[in-house]
């Protein structure tokens, strides 16, 4: 079926099955692949995008919901190849080893920053548990996200 | 063998430097590392330096990324071929101006003489750097270096941020279609018959492959091959996996070791238990194989590049060097991409395919099929003699072969170096008898992070602290006097220093420490810990002092460390692969919980004082050696009780402070 989509503020048609998640339109459709495949059922934020600003699992998200959001992808924080505060900062914190979960935190914290500019660190942990990173990096991207909020 | 330069380093007309190396960059930050060492030792900007790494095609022939030994090895040849490359560079400028070398000088990418610049592009641009690198090479000097021994963030961190870096499963090729494994209900089962009549006949199926006992579906997109694999029915003939050896093998023997221990003025004995764990990384396997009838590429992430190719070329009947391994960014490994499972797979679907495939395996495969760390049991006896001083220690560990390196040899020191890894303690004892135990296991193992090591070490650093109790004494003046090595003793000195050890406890808190010395990485980690009434146990903070000699980048020495720590504190505190007859319980993050933010310990400190008379070591592993042990010696200091079995979940924190 004919899908339209509002991606990084373009506008997108896509040819896919009814049943298909927002997370294999982004990668397979659209060529979108700093979204990540990690788990399949949420649990892991590897694929989150902003949809409507809420930090949303893109492997759970079926594409007809997904068309009447307003989406965000990795791709799409930032212009012309810069970076926002939350990047920079997840770089300047070194927040980052094998870097797969990397998208699907910077999501989450932009989100949070969005919603609560001046988090505790507290609140930083609580918004980003659905973010799991193996090679151990929560300390670092804690600072990343305070040191973003600083800005 | 001599290594060539110009198997190491190229300069393009430009200027633009790229260095080689066979390594593999998993997160681990050797790129990075590498990067500065060329950038100083050449002359140049950082940023014109790119690194090419495990592209076979590209890269000097290298066995694997293992054991924390990229650094140490590659580091001193790099700079080798940097600083020889800089010393041609210099004497084809000379020979061009008529003058000597001496009145010559390189300053950011330019040889330069007064006024004069030139670019090194320009001297290479007929002749490109060559020949034998030599042993002894001179070295830019010190306060010339611009990068070494500078924290800097990793050369892929922009590509990371922006969702820029290209893992296995984002390569985009013309044809390029996806592939599912049917996968058989126990691991070892042959294929008797296929039945794929309803699965070709599914929406998106392009073929449906069947090659020895591999079976796949290659579809359209990555959801058809899914389903029509799980709609291809396959007759399995149940087979048994290979088990692995069954062997004792003596690391450290002392025969007189039982006459010891019986006439020890005191003695304990204590049985230490890891469960299996998973490997786990956030991206489950993955790869891209393009194979025609000329040969083959095959796009993935590998600790063994050469072994891939090696691999994957007998697997597809071509010579290897028809087949190139053209790697991409890890989406985490820690031992499990030792394996190459998923590159075969994904050759032999696009062999049969006759297109491009881009297989991703499922969570629900990553825990299932993917090889993991076996389980393990260390049985330990010690005896003091009337002063306090340990005087015997018996220690013998049960573990399984590593399938997926497949390297298991019987020779002790071998054996040693691999499944009995950091099984011999660092303490001065004068009778030491040290035992590896193979035993069979149906899991599908892998090495994971220090292969036993972590493991050996949370028995060892367990079972010291309970002597220095039993002899009365502080664990960090117990382990003192028994220790000469002075970089390890150092470590503690000061890991014991930053922490506050000997301060005066919380209520309810506890400090444990834990020390090791890692492929010649002194790390001593102290660990702070809450115990509720209840059992539950939370890490409030963990001080680390590691001596990786010769600093490259400081703060890729913290986050490795940091993140071992993390880790390891993950498996401590909640991580069991349950399996019962080769077949993994878990199948996705609910019911295999790992640490998550809300678990992080409010501060991970770690100082980097590393001894710069002394060449580089490896930090990917050493950071999570003595985590375990420090944790569970820390709960021991906040309420008594001495957990013998890992994770330390409340019951079994319960339990055991029931028993104290």
């Amino acid at each position: 079926m004919q899908i339209a989509l509002r991606i990084n503020g373009s506008a997108h048609t896509v040819d896919v099955p009814r049943d298909a998640t927002l997370l294999s339109v982004l990668r397979d459709d659209l060529g979108l692949t700093g979204t990540r495949y990690g788990c399949g059922i949420g649990r892991c934020g590897a694929c989150f995008v902003i949809g409507d600003g809420r930090a949303l699992a893109s492997c759970l998200l079926g594409v007809e919901q997904a068309s009447r959001m307003e989406l965000t992808t990795i791709e799409g924080l930032a212009d012309n190849g810069g970076l926002t505060p939350v990047q920079e900062a997840f770089v300047a914190e070194d927040a980052m080893q094998c870097g797969y979960c990397t998208s699907g935190m910077v999501i989450s914290a932009t989100t949070l920053l969005e919603r609560t500019p001046h988090p505790t660190e507290a609140e930083v942990r609580e918004s980003l548990a659905t973010n799991l990173c193996r090679c151990g990096v929560y300390g670092r991207a804690i600072r990343a996200v305070l040191r973003a909020a600083d800005r | 063998m001599t290594d060539l330069l110009e198997s190491r380093i190229a300069i393009a007309a430009d200027g633009s430097v790229t260095a080689f190396s066979g390594k593999f960059e998993f997160g681990q930050g050797i790129r990075t590392g590498f990067a500065q060492i060329v950038a100083d030792e050449l002359d140049v900007a950082l940023e014109h330096v790119r690194v090419v790494m495990g592209d076979t095609d590209l890269s000097p022939r290298d066995w694997g990324t293992y054991g924390s030994q990229s650094t140490r090895q590659e580091a001193p040849i790099l700079r080798r071929a940097a600083a020889f490359g800089r010393a041609q560079l210099l004497a084809r400028a000379a020979k061009r101006l008529g003058i000597a070398t001496g009145e010559l000088d390189t300053k950011d990418g330019h040889v330069v003489s007064g006024a004069t610049r030139i670019p090194y592009g320009e001297l290479v641009a007929d002749t490109p750097l060559a020949g034998p690198i030599p042993d002894e090479v001179a070295f830019l000097p010190d306060g010339r270096r611009r990068y070494i021994g500078r924290p800097l963030p990793r050369v892929e961190a922009r590509d990371i941020v922006t969702g820029r870096a290209t893992y296995a499963a984002d390569v985009r090729i013309e044809g390029m279609l996806h592939g599912a494994i049917v996968r058989p209900p126990v691991r070892g089962a042959k294929v008797k018959s296929v039945d794929d009549a309803a699965a070709r006949a599914m929406p998106g199926v392009v073929a449906v492959v069947r090659d020895g006992d591999v079976v796949g579906v290659v579809a359209e997109r990555a959801e058809q091959a899914r389903a029509a694999a799980d709609a291809v029915d396959v007759d399995w003939l149940a087979g048994r996996p290979d088990e692995g050896p069954d062997a004792d093998i003596p690391l450290h023997e002392d025969r007189g070791i039982d006459e010891a221990l019986a006439g020890a003025a005191t003695r304990r004995t204590a049985e230490y238990v890891l469960p299996s764990i998973a490997n786990a990384p956030i991206g489950p396997g993955a790869a891209v194989a393009d194979v025609t009838a000329e040969g083959a590429t095959i796009y993935g992430a590998t600790h063994r590049p050469f072994g891939l190719r090696e691999g994957v070329a007998k697997r597809l009947g071509l010579p290897e060097e028809k087949v190139h391994f053209a790697p991409r960014m890890s989406s985490g490994t820690y031992g499990r991409s030792s394996s190459i499972d998923v590159a075969l797979e994904a050759a032999v679907l696009s062999k049969g395919a006759k297109r491009p495939v881009n297989l991703q395996w499922t969570r629900e495969e990553e825990f299932a099929y993917s090889p993991s760390r076996p389980e393990v049991t260390l049985e330990v006896s010690g005896g003091l003699d009337a002063n306090g001083d340990i005087v015997a220690w018996s220690f013998d560990e049960h573990t399984a072969n590593v399938h997926t390196a497949g390297w298991f040899d019987p020779d002790p020191e071998r054996a040693g170096g691999t499944q009995g890894r950091n099984a011999i303690p660092p303490y001065r004892i004068p009778h030491l008898n040290v035992v590896l135990h193979m035993e069979p296991t149906p899991l599908r193992t892998a090495n994971f992070r220090s292969l036993a090591a972590a493991e050996n070490v949370f028995a060892i650093e367990s079972f010291i602290d309970e002597l220095a109790h039993v002899a009365g004494q502080d664990p960090v003046a117990f382990r003192l006097r028994h220790l000469d090595d002075a970089r390890l003793r150092a470590t503690i000195e000061a890991v014991a220093e930053r922490s506050g050890w000997g301060r005066k406890p919380i209520p309810g808190r506890g400090l444990g420490v834990a020390c090791t010395i890692y492929h010649d990485t002194p790390v001593a980690e102290v660990a702070d810990v809450e115990v509720s009434d209840e059992g539950v146990v939370r890490v409030v903070a963990v001080w680390a002092v590691v001596d990786p000699g010769f600093v490259i980048n400081p703060e890729g020495v913290r986050n490795q460390v940091e993140g071992g720590i993390q880790q390891s504190a993950s498996w401590t505190m909640f991580e069991e692969l349950r399996h019962h007859d080769g077949r993994v319980v878990p199948t996705n993050w609910d019911a295999y919980p790992i640490a998550t933010f809300r678990d992080a310990p409010e501060k991970i400190d770690v100082l980097v004082a590393g001894d710069s008379s002394r060449p580089s070591t490896g930090v990917g592993e050493p950071g999570a050696v003595p985590t375990a042990a420090a944790i569970a010696n820390a709960v021991f200091g906040a309420c008594g009780a001495r957990v013998r079995e890992l994770p330390l979940r409340p019951e079994r924190v319960r339990a055991a402070m029931r028993a104290t």
